[in-house]
């Protein structure tokens, strides 16, 4: 029997957009109700062609870089070197979250080091090429331009700072898992 | 907008030119995987943007203001960190809810923090990071992550106002 999988994403998003018309509705009644319907559907419609592109550039990169090509790199590099090499490859690897851990999963169980890791997660996190197309978008060039500006440091500084604060627990962390 | 619109377009097609240059059929996976994704998130996005719109008609702007507006420095800082913490999903629709925020009247800090502890430190995202990387790990990466969204709004206050 197929298991019926609960997507709580979904269940949270429908939970807000009931209770946002409910107190459209409890404010302005049906026409307010129906108002937000329409400006929702607006601006969805008004933003469609950038989306397309959007999801278009987020499908190309995806292709045009292999996962292999990442994980390779990073297995063998380690101090400085690997952290960096760690922050180039977070950028770069495609995909959410189901594949990113994975990958940083089995770069630790071949090796990499404590820097080298956080270095990937957060570069993945802060710096990712892949949802750039998204935010240039959805939240315009300006504030998508000050984000990464700002966030530009914290991958190879927490990589940095991680390595030597931490660096001696990664066997523990290494052992923890297998 | 248009000219954000103009210029996605011109980075799609120059990316569909170096992909159609492999002569591997990548241009016609690429595009593939795009649309896959597009219409594997449409539900979410439809209603995500339901949200927005919503949003919109009901005025906020007090109410926003007074939460995370310009003038709220470290409290709308730390309220925008907790907010990221919580949204779910993927950047198609976490993006247009934190943009009619941002329009409703959210200040630059707040708005950075939020995008910001979205993309570092969600808790959705944790659960996925606990079975490959295991606890330890987590606690070090959230230890110093927790900060990132923090900096990067109170960063955005002082250089960028």
């Amino acid at each position: 029997m197929k298991k019926l999988k609960i997507d709580w994403t979904m269940v949270a998003l429908s939970a807000v957009a009931l209770a946002l018309a409910g107190v459209a509705w409890w404010k302005g009644g049906q026409d307010l109700a129906l108002e937000g319907l329409r400006q929702g559907f607006q601006t969805l419609v008004s933003v469609t062609p950038m989306l397309l592109a959007a999801f278009l550039t987020a499908g190309l990169t995806n292709v045009l870089i292999s996962k292999e090509l990442v994980e390779r790199w990073l297995t063998t590099s380690a101090g400085w070197r690997g952290i960096l090499l760690g922050c180039i490859g977070g950028a770069l690897i495609p995909g959410g979250p189901y594949v990113y851990y994975p990958i940083a999963g089995s770069l630790l169980q071949s090796g990499a080091g404590l820097g080298v890791l956080v270095a990937f997660v957060t570069a993945k996190n802060l710096w990712s090429i892949s949802r750039l197309p998204y935010e240039f978008a959805l939240l315009g060039p300006h504030l998508t331009l000050v984000r990464y500006g700002l966030t530009l440091i914290f991958p190879p500084l927490l990589g940095y700072l991680t390595e030597t604060l931490f660096g001696n627990t990664i066997e523990r962390i290494r052992e923890a898992i297998q | 907008m248009i000219e954000s619109t103009i210029t996605l377009i011109l980075i799609a097609l120059f990316l569909l030119l170096i992909a159609w240059r492999r002569h591997d059929g990548s241009h016609v996976k690429g595009a593939q995987v795009g649309l896959q994704t597009l219409r594997r998130t449409l539900p979410l996005l439809v209603i995500a943007f339901i949200i927005v719109g919503y949003v919109n008609a009901l005025e906020p702007q007090s109410l926003v203001q007074n939460w995370i507006g310009p003038g709220t420095g470290l409290q709308g800082v730390l309220i925008g960190t907790a907010a990221g913490m919580l949204l779910p999903g993927g950047p198609y629709v976490v993006f247009p809810l934190i943009a009619i925020l941002f329009q409703s009247g959210a200040g630059l800090g707040p708005t950075l923090a939020m995008i910001t502890s979205w993309a570092a430190i969600a808790l959705l995202t944790v659960s996925f990071e606990l079975p490959f990387l295991g606890w330890r790990f987590t606690r070090i990466r959230l230890g110093f992550g927790l900060l990132v969204p923090i900096l990067v709004g109170l960063l955005g206050i002082l250089f960028v106002g």
